[in-house]
């Protein structure tokens, strides 16, 4: 609905602005169950619906690209790891009562302030900039791509090489049995 | 209004291809497996030759009784075929078909939506899986999830090496850009591509997950009726989708003799000699084991599709 | 996928990896041949199948050539044969001969709910009284209703085939050898009791067929 909407455009940017909010507090109601929830799969699930309301934000900010790289990375990889997990190690169904980590307070205390960092950065950083729907697209690959490797190649190659460490690393540890031998050439980088 | 006119009556074409065309992979393969193994298979539903077959398969499921068992998690459960089916429809909404937009909708980032969305689909596996209070089922979940995994970034890689030649994401426009010579070109990507679909939509021989002669069938073990029907469904319709995105990624979609009127045919003709190559391979091939598919995608189809890459990149950059 | 060959065979023959992706070719190949073919199946109830003459479909009873003699009902690994009978005095043939007694048959079924189709009965049969016949649609509602009683067991006498010609390249029969023997015999009195035409020593004799 709202992806004819977008593309369309027969809904005034009134109307994009309201379902944007409604989008917002959908994602964030998802949010909270995913981390209320006592039954573990079922948070995983949450989190599938607040990963996928938060694609949907960005379409509605005419991010395309990283709207469904989003979709793409979290709902089905990341999700997937998760559940995968989940369903390896202990997944029953309906509640489980040790869930329940007892540093509830300070996981909200952490979680309350970074939100608040969070959003003073952005409204601070964002104050008066108001996209612009009727004229070009500002997120589509084209312009993100420019902009990434035009503007910002050295955070963007940094970044590669951090994961590239957080790869070799990974290998390292999980052949510990076989230390001698060298890692494996770490070949999927991206 | 006249737009939106059009808008429905798209959707409305696409619904329809969504409805027909995996009712027709599936009669084709009782049609063509039955062949090949020297059988005629279905012969009596619809009078000529069983044509009806699935329709009264159709009837049949929907007869059916609908049971969620006692230890299931009930909304999970019963939310997960709708999950596994609806990807494929939204993801053919915006396979271009023909030149002139003979096509659903046209996205600007055409590819990743689709890659996108056909890796939602396999949550509907996972959640059959784990809500079905199975152990075969949630064994069939797990394998799932772990080929999904393995096999979701050679199919990436594959169609970058798609982006980077066409130098775009659209769909219809990497079409346009599409000249013979990508055949070759792009060979190795497209079987890398295919070959990584086919593990994802848990075709033969990449069955893995629904092994029968193992874990009965896998995360869908539980489901009777119209549910499982539309897991069936969307398998079927996981094949169209894959063959038709085969095409137009690496086949030249309706290029051809003629395109400019018979554009549609050609894909279409395409789309359907790879949905025969699909049925072929299933009934020629035995199930990959577990480790030789994990195997398989890590050490042959990253590396072959990585290769590709860098092929296309030296290309590109030595023809401009 | 023609690239995918050598991967995971541990025991890789030098012959076995001359190009890889050959196997997988092959199978292709196969499938496709086949699809060309005609199929094999056939369409049973639309097309009878042609059965071979030996085929195990249901045993027929020649009652004239039963003696009684309980052979086949004892030997039934799963006594499904039921034999009832009486004896009767014959009058003696010739004046003041003595009077024989005789097995006269009353009641000859045999369950093919138990059958299990061995065949022991027919084999072990010495008067050539039970024969295979081909035919097999005696399905039934009532499990009852598969004892076949002396009167059905008929019936199926006449559906039993002519038993196949002997192979020419086979041992002539031995009733033909020796009449064979004893026609050649220098001088030979006339034998006219032996029919050199039909071999028919060890198979069922079509009495029913006549």
């Amino acid at each position: 609905m709202i992806l004819t909407a977008e593309a369309n455009g027969f809904l005034s940017p009134n109307g994009v602005e309201i379902v944007f909010l409604l989008v917002g507090v959908v994602t964030l109601g998802a949010a909270v169950i995913t981390v209320t929830t006592r039954q573990l799969v079922h948070a995983a699930l949450w989190l599938v619906v607040a990963l996928g309301g938060l694609a949907v934000e960005y379409l509605l900010l005419t991010a395309e690209f990283i709207a469904w790289v989003q979709v793409l990375i979290y709902v089905g990889s990341v999700v997937v790891l998760l559940l995968f997990g989940l369903m390896l190690t202990r997944a029953p169904i309906g509640r489980s009562p040790d869930a329940d980590s007892e540093n509830r307070w300070v996981a909200l205390a952490v979680a309350l302030a970074a939100a608040a960092t969070l959003v003073t950065v952005v409204a601070d950083a964002f104050r008066s900039t108001w996209i612009d729907l009727d004229r070009s697209v500002q997120g589509s690959p084209e312009v993100t791509g420019e902009s990434l490797f035009r503007h910002w190649v050295l955070p963007f190659e940094a970044l590669s090489v951090l994961l590239l460490a957080a790869l070799v690393g990974a290998i390292t540890l999980s052949r510990r049995r076989g230390a001698d031998d060298a890692p494996a050439s770490p070949k999927q980088e991206r | 209004m006249s737009d939106v006119l059009e808008v429905a009556l798209r959707l409305l074409a696409v619904l329809a291809a969504f409805l027909v065309l995996p009712l027709l992979v599936g009669q084709a393969e009782h049609k063509a497996m039955a062949h090949m193994q020297g059988r005629l298979g279905p012969m009596y539903a619809g009078g000529f030759h069983g044509w009806a077959q699935l329709i009264a398969d159709g009837v049949k499921f929907a007869q059916k009784e609908d049971i969620v068992p006692a230890g299931a998690d009930r909304r999970v459960f019963q939310l997960a075929p709708a999950v596994a089916l609806l990807p494929y429809l939204v993801v053919l909404i915006v396979l271009p078909v023909g030149p002139n937009g003979f096509v659903g909708q046209v996205v600007d980032a055409g590819l990743f939506f689709v890659l996108a969305v056909m890796g939602v689909g396999v949550l509907g596996s996972l959640m059959a899986g784990w809500a079905s209070a199975n152990k075969f089922s949630l064994l069939g979940g797990l394998r799932t999830a772990a080929q999904l995994m393995a096999y979701e970034l050679p199919m990436l890689l594959a169609a970058a090496s798609v982006a980077m030649a066409a130098g775009t994401l659209s769909l219809p426009l990497i079409v346009e850009e599409f000249e013979w010579w990508w055949l070759p070109w792009q060979a190795v990507g497209g079987l890398v591509f295919f070959t990584a679909g086919l593990a994802e939509l848990q075709r033969p021989p990449f069955d893995m997950p629904v092994a029968d002669s193992e874990i009965i069938f896998g995360a869908y073990t539980e489901y009777t009726g119209l549910r499982f029907a539309l897991f069936l469904l969307a398998e079927y319709a996981g094949i169209v989708v894959l063959c038709l995105l085969t095409t137009v990624l690496f086949l030249g979609g309706w290029h051809g003799p003629w395109s400019d009127s018979l554009g549609w045919l050609w894909t279409l003709l395409k789309g359907t000699a790879l949905a025969f190559v699909v049925i072929w391979l299933r009934t020629s091939y035995p199930r990959l084991r577990e480790d030789q598919l994990q195997r398989f995608a890590w050490t042959v189809l990253i590396p072959l599709a990585l290769a590709q890459i860098a092929l296309t990149g030296v290309v590109r950059v030595v023809a401009q | 996928m023609s690239d995918d060959a050598p991967r995971s065979e541990p025991s890789g023959t030098a012959s076995g990896r001359r190009l890889p992706g050959r196997g997988l070719a092959k199978g292709l190949a196969v499938t496709l041949r086949t699809m060309t073919r005609r199929s094999v199946t056939d369409q049973y109830p639309d097309a009878l199948p042609e059965l071979p003459p030996r085929s195990r479909g249901v045993i027929g009873l020649f009652e004239e050539n039963c003696t009684v003699c309980m052979l086949c009902a004892r030997e039934c690994p799963d006594w499904c044969i039921y034999i009832d009978s009486h004896k009767e005095t014959v009058p003696a043939t010739t004046p003041g001969g003595r009077e024989r007694s005789r097995n006269v048959l009353d009641r000859f079924a045999i369950d093919f709910a138990l059958c299990m189709y061995c065949g022991i009965c027919i084999e072990v049969c010495p008067f050539d009284a039970l024969f295979w016949s081909p035919e097999f649609e005696y399905a039934e509602e009532d499990i009852l209703d598969l004892t076949h009683e002396r009167d059905r067991l008929r019936e199926w006498m006449w559906t039993v085939p002519v038993p196949p010609a002997l192979d020419p390249a086979g041992e002539e029969p031995k009733e033909v050898a020796a009449a064979r023997k004893a026609a050649e015999r220098p001088d030979p009195p006339e034998q006219p009791g032996t029919e050199p035409g039909r071999p028919g020593g060890r198979g069922p004799r079509r009495e029913g067929e006549a």
